[in-house]
């Protein structure tokens, strides 16, 4: 019998659709990019693909750096570093905001509170509206002409009177007063940008959070609440600890797609570079500076990264783990 | 768990803030749906003179009421510009056979993983795991050349091929967890009726493995209906425009009349929220089944 | 009945063979653009398609897309995926395209309609000597000038000098009136703002030499430009809402009457001649009169149709091509009033409107021309400079900033 199950042909034609796409399409890539990454080339025009070595590296990274002849930063379009700077904010406000806000409302909803499934159906709703459709929808709410809601909102209260000047004055990037524009300024662009993207995945977090939640043993529960358990400890001590795995994959899942998300930048703002991610970078590298290999080169750095968070909040959830065991 | 409803303080403020988050959800659909129905002066106000006084009088803008005039001929510009019933129709074939491919070319990997006795299949389950973090937009140089030399830009292909890629690592760690609930005891009876591998995969596994196709399905679905960049970038025919880039598209056509935009969202969005509002209970559970067995 | 039910079908199956065939004989053309439905040029296009179609015989499928998707879609797209016959800037955008060997040569083409196409008007696609692309239009940028606002404070033409022009804005802005309107969304409306400024300071040799990557931007006089418009910003003569607001809605706010100015295209003459006959055209007045002239203007032909290499029948796309854009440049002129026409007319001309008609007075009479910076250079530096003329609208970097980060990254 083992023979029959360890018959090296099938367990190669079992693997082997898979093997193509994966080596094909994902593998190969990424191979492909770092390759790219040392070159310069036009893919369009079919150019010579001409060795630059780090020469990428060294324009995107020295945006980074400040030219100790002037103290200032290098002047640089690429900002790589704004880029990446974004991201880790965006990272940050997912893990700190976005799923924190997506766990108590797990918790409340599997407690069997009356309209329990309707709520679920509602939260969850935004993550099949197209981002697309989502960024165009927010880029309406924030126009700064008399259509605009958020600005018409805030006019109506009163608001705006104090709030535009108070914004005015954190704005550092710019001398422009701030008057409602709300993608106009670096600072406000990207909490504007952040917003509709927070907004839209909430549901997802809390539909897997609800789902390891109704998966903890119903005897464990009993058993805390007969020991006279509050809500709190029980949520505490008894549920979260049980759900680690599924908010491990949640914090992954929630810090690779900030690190990934493009779409509702890019259908927000048509100049991206007051939010500018590494996604929206690379594309605008490639697409509008038609400069294949820079390009490449921030993708192989956004890949880098995307392992990089996965292997350390993997780390981070085993290393918790252990102290609590 | 006991359901104890009684009345309490704390149960109202709990559905209270529910309720708030519920209108945060629905107030952009309400409001996209109504002013798919206004025209521009009743979206941006206007002023006209009155002819008694000779006075300006200021209307201003109708921004959270119901139209006043109710402009569906907004919905005849949205559906004339562009093809929007096309693009849909695209979108459904691309998903569909995403869906398929993944879950074929998941359940016979899952197969080979959990099912057959191999060295190295450890390393190997840990190989296809690595598509997790892999984002898919990095790769879009290097899939542009390989579908450029295989000839396939600007076919069905060029969208299926790179999305099945990128879902199967999904599909593949929800189907361990479901292979994994169907005991080893039928294969051995089927082995010893005679039965080989692929017999037992296709008569034995798969059949027992529909319930993961909706899981597997729901994620492959999330992951590449809306996807944007690839859907550009590979796909240049108006014939194979899948339904983001046609909306994105149809947003360059009228950029100051609000009305038909909003008419090309709602159009949009309206078919997945119909089949979301008659199939919520089963997309959740079956999500709701990703991530248990995932 | 069966037999009967077999043999309508079988009847149906040959009308269907039959008419596919006879629309096969059609050559059928691909053809994209970016005349959008909001675009000034759209029913040139509505028009002159037909036309053609009939008057050559073909088929043509044609598709438009806005502005800016437009270029990275057009550049994005291989060769073999190029629809036969396309929209393109001349200069270093279509200049791209030709040194990658996209773009079929049409000086064969051109022969037969030298005597209706000035060899002038196609010299900015003309790389190597030979020809890529046929002009439709050519347009400059103007000031428009909403009068009826320019008559409340004073003003009965549009200001000549620069002194006058701030005279005139101080007084809108006391007025409580928004002297200028500019898209901050579509960082091209920033450079017609911008692009004169620099043109009026350091006259048209010098800057049409920085756009060919012969001259250098580390120029302080271009630091003093680019600070004086930053000024106009810091003033208020902008409105603020531009910075987020696309160029349609700008556009559309100013035929409303609220601002005074808009600068922009003359494409959108037109448009704005349509709303009434309150408007005029002027140029941006000179700021430095040692160096540069009233009558320098920037533009030229640039909007052009360039055909496929790849196509399946590029001779004949080629044919149509110019067919179509004699056509298109008439319409554009006459009708759509949307710019200049590079064709030398054989029809009418008395119907072009009274802005059209102005600009036309105002490039005869020009000393000289440098074509939009965007188009003139290619992809790589053309996108560095929009990304700091953007930084300079939003006043992230002053003239200094923008001198010394072009001098570093583009030379």
């Amino acid at each position: 019998m083992k023979r029959t199950f360890s018959y090296k042909l099938n367990i190669f034609l079992f693997l082997l659709p898979a093997l193509i796409l994966f080596i094909g399409i994902l593998i190969a890539p990424i191979i492909m990019s770092a390759y790219y990454s040392f070159h310069e080339f036009n893919l369009v025009a079919n150019t010579d693909m001409e060795y630059v070595g780090l020469e990428n590296y060294r324009i995107l990274f020295s945006s980074m750096l400040t030219n100790p002849n002037t103290g200032k930063l290098y002047a640089n379009s690429m900002y790589l570093g704004d880029a990446l700077a974004h991201s880790l904010i965006l990272a940050a406000l997912s893990t700190f905001i976005q799923l924190p806000l997506a766990l108590i409302i797990a918790l409340k909803l599997s407690k069997g509170i009356r309209g329990e499934r309707t709520y679920l159906s509602i939260f969850f709703m935004p993550v099949l509206i197209s981002t697309v459709i989502i960024g165009r929808l927010w880029m309406n709410i924030y126009d700064p002409g008399q259509a605009g809601l958020l600005n018409a909102g805030l006019r109506a209260l009163g608001i705006d009177q104090w709030l535009f000047p108070a914004i005015s004055k954190g704005i550092t990037s710019s001398k422009l007063p701030f008057t409602g524009q709300w993608t106009g300024f670096r600072e406000t662009a990207l909490i504007a940008a952040f917003i509709p993207i927070l907004w839209q995945y909430v549901g997802y977090h809390m539909l897997l959070m609800y789902a390891g939640i109704k998966g903890v043993p119903a005897d464990l529960l009993e058993a805390a609440q007969l020991d006279g358990c509050t809500e709190g400890q029980v949520n505490r001590y008894i549920i979260i600890p049980y759900i680690k795995p599924i908010l491990k994959v949640c914090v992954i899942f929630a810090v690779t797609g900030s690190l990934k998300s493009f779409d509702l930048i890019y259908a927000l703002m048509k100049d991206t570079s007051r939010a500018e991610l590494p996604s929206t970078l690379m594309y605008k590298l490639l697409f509008l500076h038609q400069r294949y290999g820079l390009g490449s080169t921030v993708a192989v750095v956004l890949i880098i990264l995307c392992f990089l968070f996965a292997m350390l909040i993997s780390l981070a959830f085993r290393d918790k783990g252990a102290k609590v065991a | 768990m006991r359901e104890v409803r009684k009345f309490k303080p704390s149960t109202v403020i709990v559905h209270l803030l529910l309720i708030i988050l519920v209108l945060i959800n629905l107030f952009p659909l309400y409001w996209m749906v109504t002013f798919s129905l206004k025209n521009n002066d009743e979206i941006l106000g206007y002023s006209y003179v009155d002819e008694a006084t000779g006075e300006k009088v200021l209307v201003p803008p109708n921004h959270v009421g119901l139209p006043q005039n109710w402009e569906w001929n907004n919905y005849n510009k949205a559906m004339n510009t562009g093809n929007m019933g096309q693009y849909f129709i695209n979108s459904l074939a691309v998903s569909t056979s995403v869906i398929a491919i993944t879950v074929i070319a998941s359940f016979m990997a899952t197969y080979a993983l959990t099912r057959l006795v191999w060295k190295g299949r450890k390393m190997m389950n840990k190989f296809f795991m690595l598509g997790l973090t892999i984002p898919i937009h990095a790769a879009i140089v290097p899939v542009f050349t390989i579908l450029s030399k295989m000839k396939l830009l600007n076919t069905y292909a060029a969208l299926i091929v790179p999305y099945s890629a990128f879902s199967l690592s999904m599909g593949i760690l929800i189907s361990i967890g479901f292979m994994g609930d169907i005991p080893y005891d039928l294969d051995e009876a089927a082995f010893l009726d005679g039965c080989g591998v692929w017999k037992i995969f296709f008569r034995v596994i798969a059949p027992l493995m529909m319930p993961a196709i909706a899981t597997v399905g729901i994620y492959t679905f999330l992951q590449c209906w809306n996807e944007l960049l690839f859907a550009t970038i590979f796909v240049s025919s108006g014939k194979y425009r899948t339904l983001p880039v046609g909306v994105q598209q149809l947003f360059g056509q009228y950029t100051t009349d609000w009305g038909p935009i909003g008419a090309a969202l709602t159009i949009a969005t309206l078919p997945t929220m119909i089949v979301y509002a008659l199939l919520s209970k089963r997309i959740q559970d079956s999500f709701i089944a990703g991530a248990v067995k995932g | 009945m069966k037999k009967l039910v077999a043999l309508v079908l079988a009847a149906c199956l040959l009308l269907g063979i039959t008419s596919a065939l006879a629309e096969a004989e059609k050559p059928t053309l691909t053809l994209w653009c970016i005349a959008t439905e909001s675009d000034a040029n759209r029913p040139a296009y509505e028009k002159a398609i037909p036309e053609i179609e009939e008057a050559l015989g073909v088929k043509i499928e044609w598709e438009a897309f806005e502005n800016d998707s437009y270029k990275t879609k057009i550049k994005s797209t291989s060769a073999e995926e190029l629809p036969d016959i396309f929209f393109t800037w001349a200069g270093a955008f279509c200049g791209d395209f030709a040194t990658a060997g996209k773009v079929y040569c049409l000086d064969e083409a051109y022969a037969e309609y030298a005597d209706a196409l000035p060899d002038v008007m196609t010299k900015n696609a003309t790389y190597d000597g030979k020809r890529y692309a046929v002009p439709l239009t050519m347009n400059i940028v103007a000031m428009f000038a909403n009068m009826d606002i320019l008559a409340e404070v004073g003003y009965d033409k549009v200001p000549q000098t620069y002194e006058e022009l701030i005279d005139c804005c101080d007084k809108l802005v006391a007025a409580g009136k928004i002297p200028f309107g500019c898209s901050g969304n579509a960082t091209w409306c920033v450079t017609e703002y911008l692009e004169p400024i620099i043109l009026k300071t350091i006259g048209y040799e010098a800057l049409g030499d920085i756009f060919a990557g012969k001259g250098t931007w580390n120029d302080p006089a271009i630091a003093t430009a680019v600070d004086n418009f930053q000024d106009m910003i810091i003033k208020g003569y902008f409105d603020p809402d531009g910075l987020t607001l696309d160029n349609d809605t700008v556009k559309a706010n100013f035929i409303a009457g609220k601002y005074a100015f808009y600068q922009n295209g003359t494409w959108n003459c037109g448009e704005v001649a349509a709303a009434g006959d309150n408007f005029q055209v002027a140029l941006f007045p000179v700021m430095d009169a040692e160096k540069a002239t009233y009558g320098q203007v920037i533009g030229g032909p640039a909007d052009s149709l360039a055909v496929s290499a790849a196509g399946k029948d590029p001779a004949l796309a080629a044919k149509v091509a110019f067919a179509l854009g004699k056509k298109i440049c008439q319409y554009s002129f006459i009708d759509a009033g949307s710019g200049l026409p590079a064709w030398t007319p054989d029809y009418d001309t008395s119907a072009v409107n009274y802005l059209t008609t102005a600009v036309s007075d105002m490039v005869a009479a020009a000393d000289g021309m440098v074509l939009f910076g965007d188009t003139a250079m290619s992809a790589d530096p053309a996108n560095i400079y929009l990304s700091y003329v953007a930084k300079v609208y939003g006043c992230e970097i002053d003239g200094a900033g923008f001198v010394e980060a072009l001098t570093n990254e583009l030379q």
